[in-house]
């Protein structure tokens, strides 16, 4: 194997990951604020997918402005998600919230399944590639790694710097003193999950610029989430990104070693690895 | 005049009653001390009052109007602003963003800059530390940082719960006399002491609380007389 090769697969993985990352953020935007595992992440990033596909390959819509249209759908489902099936159960044990995501995830996939089947699509959209001496890029893949940074300056600008965002971080502290403080805490709670739906659809559409996917494919995105979430640490935006950067390398380079089957396995492997070992994750916190 | 009014509230968690028919009238501008030993209901009896907890029964009026059901951002929204037992700061946040939290409503706002210059004055040890996070103050100074992050509210009522509790006598007359700075400035000052001698000393009005009751009220000072509550809470 040459070193080009090798090079090649590890920018391609970091790319790639850091789409990743911006999933895992929003998963763990949605624990670090009420606590919940939000087992639906999977069909709001295949919805994401979707308006991206539908709206290019019927319409001609650029994929980049759909992405506009997808993150706000993904804002408005995930506060509907909240109110609907999230607010009632909140206060009672974890299990119930799980549930009420798992049934949210069940029917949303039935959904899509029923109206677009499980048939593969592919946008089949490109926009050429860059070539760096014997390295070449696709320029959906760097594309979306800027897109992504992007987000993740806005989102740490929103949480940091504006009072909305801070309204958000005073909830997922002390939610009793936040409500002390004037601090409407449902409607801070609905918000954040809208956040966290919007960057799981903007992940789906940047994903739906360079990969194949079928409805049931957000599944596998959440799964690499929950992954994420274990190694960067959850309730911890950066360290997000940071685990989603290490998946993306591994996707990149260990195809070039072994059969593709065992991605899942050595990742999946590294997921119980660090539970055991460091169970706050890399950037680990106390949470 | 009366600017809150408890009448004949039952209050408690779960299936547990803790409050029995209590009923208080808390005068505008006025420094009321509710004392009294440890369980007694004293922090459920703010926690109803704040909108943390339904009340089971009776009312709560603030300014005459009836808000025993509306929740806690509401009423903090209305000038009725607790601070809680133990601090509850956003301890991963700045102390200067803890301060921007306590002004969110829509009163308060306007007056941020202001609001923030005041309490920084107040307690200038806050103003030394503005960008450190709260968790890492100490004990003392996370109490002047929850009760400046009340403050900043701009409360038409204040109630602190145990503001006393763990610190140094020094540092506890300090905040009292804070408290007393607050009340000449027009504010109702609610206040919930296990330190019962310290708390009728600068308070104008006093309610001792027993078993989930009101067991005397009057003025601060002739409470701090009375036999009955000089043997029981004083241990003289």
């Amino acid at each position: 194997m040459n070193f080009f090769t090798l090079l090649t697969a590890l920018i391609d993985g970091l790319l790639i990951g850091v789409v990743y990352g911006i999933a895992a953020m929003g998963l763990n935007l949605i624990w670090g604020v009420m606590r919940v595992i939000n087992l639906a992440h999977g069909a709001l990033i295949a919805m994401g997918m979707f308006t991206v596909y539908l709206l290019y390959s019927n319409f001609g819509l650029n994929p980049y402005l759909a992405l506009l249209l997808a993150a706000v759908l993904g804002l408005l489902m995930g506060m509907l998600i909240y109110f609907v099936a999230i607010k009632r159960v909140q206060n009672a044990p974890y299990l119930s919230t799980l549930l009420a995501t798992f049934a949210v995830n069940m029917i949303l996939i039935g959904l899509g399944t029923a109206a677009f089947t499980t048939t593969p699509r592919d946008s089949g959209f490109s926009i050429g590639s860059l070539s760096l001496g014997p390295i070449t890029l696709q320029g959906t893949r760097l594309v979306a790694a800027f897109v992504t940074l992007a987000v993740t300056g806005t989102l740490y600008f929103f949480l940091y710097r504006t009072i909305p965002g801070k309204h958000i971080r005073a909830v997922s502290n002390n939610r009793a003193a936040a409500e002390l403080m004037g601090i409407p805490s449902v409607r801070v709670m609905a918000l954040s999950f809208g956040i966290g739906a919007m960057l799981a659809a903007i992940a789906g559409a940047l994903i739906a610029t360079f990969f194949s996917f079928t409805v049931l494919s957000g599944d596998v995105y959440q799964q690499k989430s929950f992954i994420i979430g274990v190694l960067g640490g959850l309730g911890n935006p950066l360290g997000a990104l940071l685990g989603g950067l290490i998946l993306g390398v591994l996707e990149g380079l260990l195809p070039l070693a072994m059969p593709n089957t065992w991605v899942p396995v050595i990742e999946f492997g590294l997921f119980i690895f660090i539970l055991l070992v460091k169970p706050s994750g890399l950037l680990g916190g106390k949470k | 005049m009366s600017i809150l009014q408890i009448k004949n509230v039952d209050s408690g968690y779960g299936e547990v009653q803790i409050l029995w028919d209590i009923s208080l009238d808390v005068q505008e501008k006025q420094l009321t001390a509710l004392v009294g030993g440890n369980g007694v209901g004293k922090t459920t009896l703010l926690k109803t009052i704040a909108g943390l907890i339904r009340p089971w029964k009776g009312s709560i009026l603030f300014d005459g109007k009836d808000i025993s059901r509306i929740p806690a951002y509401a009423k903090a929204e209305m000038g009725l602003v607790l601070v809680p037992e133990g601090r509850q700061l956003f301890t991963d946040m700045s102390i200067q963003e803890n301060l921007e939290m306590g002004a969110t409503n829509r009163r308060a706002k306007p007056h941020l800059k202001a609001n923030l210059e005041k309490v920084y004055e107040m307690f200038p040890r806050l103003k030394e530390r503005m960008n450190q996070k709260s968790g890492t103050l100490s004990g003392g100074e996370q109490q002047m940082l929850a009760v400046a992050r009340g403050i900043m509210a701009a409360p038409r009522v204040l109630m602190i719960d145990e503001m006393s509790l763990g610190l140094a006598p020094v540092l506890v007359l300090q905040l009292f006399e804070n408290l007393r700075q607050l009340r000449d400035l027009g504010i109702t000052v609610v206040l919930v002491e296990q330190n019962v001698q310290m708390a009728l000393a600068v308070s104008d009005e006093g309610y001792v609380i027993a078993e989930g009751k009101v067991e005397m009220h009057g003025p601060a000072s002739d409470l701090a007389d009375n036999e009955h509550v000089r043997a029981a809470y004083l241990g003289l």
